[in-house]
């Protein structure tokens, strides 16, 4: 709810910023534009945990933190308005700590994350407009790899170095929306920020066949330059 | 634009492939570095003094001090002291000093490494310990068991035996005085005479192990003795003893009670004694314990009160008897599972209890992550 508020609060900031700026001359985003963009990408989970299946201590969870990467993405203006948009991003390390009864064992592991993203947006104002706030909405096929381990995960479950418990986190598609804009600063180029925020349920399994669920409805930020072809 | 779309394209196929690149695995590092591990108690901690561990045997048997070594990367540990048949001979290779029978009050001989803190008075005699020595210290289950044994004799000796056992540690005096206040003075005496052994053994630990350089030392406190087969089966005889049916209840209920305030004295002094020091992690087996019994489904437990091993015999006590040696795992696995196990050649797997005072394998497994767990608090694991 926290984070539809600040969404609208956004999006409202920018039409009105849309309002003062709307008149300038600048270059169009109009159909059949391809804008192409790079900058950086922040991932911040808010991760819900549930509790690891037994044999463990009750009330075993975990939280994932932050991770920042150098993103990209590129759009293609299917009308003046309407927009298909790719995000893209260097993958993602995530971090996993030990929450709820393990609170303070420290880092449990790392997973590494690509989130492969298709959106529509709406493009507000004119195709000239130097300022086009926007909303969008698609689907993302979060890819989990790379799961890795800590000692301490490990001796809490039961491994041993020369048998340690490895953890898997599923890959599962999951529906984002975002509010962003763009600003064109000459003809061609432009800045563009974005949140967006995803609705993720997964799940990690160990190699000791326990499991634990986890909701991480991770938040977007991304900033970029952009070049409009 | 064709150009762009590819290149892009091509960049997400990049991105793909990255993500095509492989398993993770695990970091087995720990974030202290631990080369040697120094082991001092009792029968949970013996890697075999005797010949065969205090549970089912087998390869993959091991005990916790076992287990949290392996964590560490310490490979198998081996017994300091090797018993003959009749005395104790020593392997200086070796680096585990439980024993069996292991007591912080060895009464009948103080001396002996049998006596907890006569291991701790060896081992430090031989080891200046370093930051990369981890020790790891339990006792007080067999003191328990002492002083509870001695309580239930008197009514028939007349409280001789507490009152020789309470004065071991306790001034004569201070004993003789609450004897004299009758039942109350009998019950509350127990909890002075454990919270002064909880001092012995903290001095013992402090001047040969904290003083001479140990850095890092987990010590266990005290199980709650009283949930093991063995103490069950004492408390109904108390029942019975007091007639079965509502009476027998009540008394059982509260000798169960008066016992688990001496255990609980014990552990808070212990506790009082080690708080701050950042040397020390101090686990708490005792709640760990109980919660195993309370909630055994969520720790994999099927069954937390018959022994897996059979029984070979009956004691001079009346209580069942047990034969370590030949409780293997093939042996086990060979039974027809009893009823109410899982029914498989593993059914002893998840059974809490080998015999009907010491852990099973997997119960030991339990331990070992329980402490584990407390050394990544502490940030050592």
């Amino acid at each position: 709810m926290r984070h539809d508020d600040k969404f609208v609060r956004t999006a409202a900031w920018l039409a009105a910023l849309g309002a003062l700026f709307g008149t300038a001359p600048a270059g169009a985003q109009s159909a059949g534009s391809v804008l192409l963009r790079a900058g950086v990408t922040h991932i911040k989970p808010n991760a819900d945990s549930g509790d690891l299946s037994p044999p463990s201590l009750p009330g075993t969870k975990a939280s994932a933190r932050s991770d920042t990467q150098l993103g990209a993405g590129l759009t293609y203006m299917v009308t003046d308005h309407i927009a298909v948009d790719i995000p893209l991003a260097t993958p993602f390390k995530h971090e996993l700590d030990g929450d709820g009864a393990i609170n303070g064992v420290g880092k449990i592991g790392e997973v590494k994350s690509l989130p492969i993203t298709v959106m529509g947006q709406y493009r507000f104002f004119d195709a000239n407009a130097p300022l086009r706030p926007y909303v969008g909405a698609g689907v993302t096929y979060a890819k989990f790899y790379k799961g890795q381990s800590t000692s301490a995960l490990s001796g809490l479950t039961g491994g041993t170095p020369s048998n340690p418990t490895t953890i898997s986190v599923e890959s599962k598609f999951a529906a984002t929306v975002e509010v962003g804009a763009t600003y064109a600063v000459d003809e061609h180029w432009f800045v563009d920020a974005t949140v967006a925020h995803t609705f993720l349920k997964t799940r990690a399994t160990l190699s000791t066949g326990q499991t634990l669920d986890m909701k991480l409805d991770p938040d977007t930020f991304a900033l970029a330059v952009g070049y409009k072809f | 634009m064709r150009q762009i779309r590819s290149r892009a394209l091509l960049a997400l196929a990049c991105a793909l492939l990255l993500a095509a690149c492989g398993g993770g695995g695990s970091d087995t590092s720990t974030r202290v570095h631990i080369a040697s591990v120094k082991v001092m108690g009792d029968s949970l901690a013996d890697s075999g003094t005797f010949g065969f561990k205090f549970t089912v045997q087998g390869a993959q048997s091991f005990i916790y001090p076992e287990r949290v070594a392996a964590n560490f990367g310490v490979g198998t540990l081996c017994p300091f002291y090797v018993y003959t048949g009749s005395t104790f001979t020593t392997n200086a290779s070796c680096t585990n000093y439980a024993i069996g029978g292991g007591r912080i009050n060895n009464v009948s001989a103080p001396a002996s490494p049998v006596s907890i803190v006569q291991q701790l008075v060896n081992a430090g005699a031989v080891n200046r310990y370093s930051a990369t020595d981890l020790l790891i210290i339990d006792g007080g289950g067999n003191d328990a068991a002492d002083l509870v044994g001695a309580y239930l004799k008197v009514q028939s000796d007349s409280g001789a035996s507490y009152a020789a056992l309470l004065q071991t540690v306790l001034p004569a005096e201070t004993v003789l005085a609450a004897l004299a206040q009758g039942a109350a003075g009998f019950a509350s005496i127990g909890g002075s005479y454990m919270t002064a052994l909880a001092d012995v053994f903290y001095d013992a630990i402090k001047t040969n192990a904290l003083d001479k350089g140990a850095q890092h030392v987990v010590v266990l406190n005290m199980p709650g003795i009283t949930n093991t087969p063995r103490f069950q089966a004492v408390l109904d005889a108390i029942a019975a003893a007091n007639g079965g049916g509502t009476a027998g209840a009540t008394a059982r209920a509260s000798a169960e009670s008066l016992f688990k305030s001496w255990f609980v004295a014990f552990n808070n002094e212990l506790a009082a004694k080690f708080n701050g020091n950042s040397n020390v992690v101090l686990v708490d087996f005792y709640q760990s314990f109980n919660d195993q019994i309370a909630s055994p489904g969520q720790y994999s437990l099927t069954n937390v009160t018959t022994p897996a091993c059979p029984p070979t015999g009956l004691g001079g006590d009346g209580l069942p008897t047990y034969d370590f040696p030949t409780c293997t795992d093939a042996a086990l696995s060979a039974m027809t599972p009893p009823a109410g196990s899982d029914g498989t050649a593993n059914w002893w797997k998840s059974y809490a209890f080998s015999d009907g005072f010491h852990p099973t394998p997997y119960a030991h497994d339990l331990l070992a992550r329980r402490i584990l767990k407390s050394l990544a608090d502490a940030g050592w694991l």
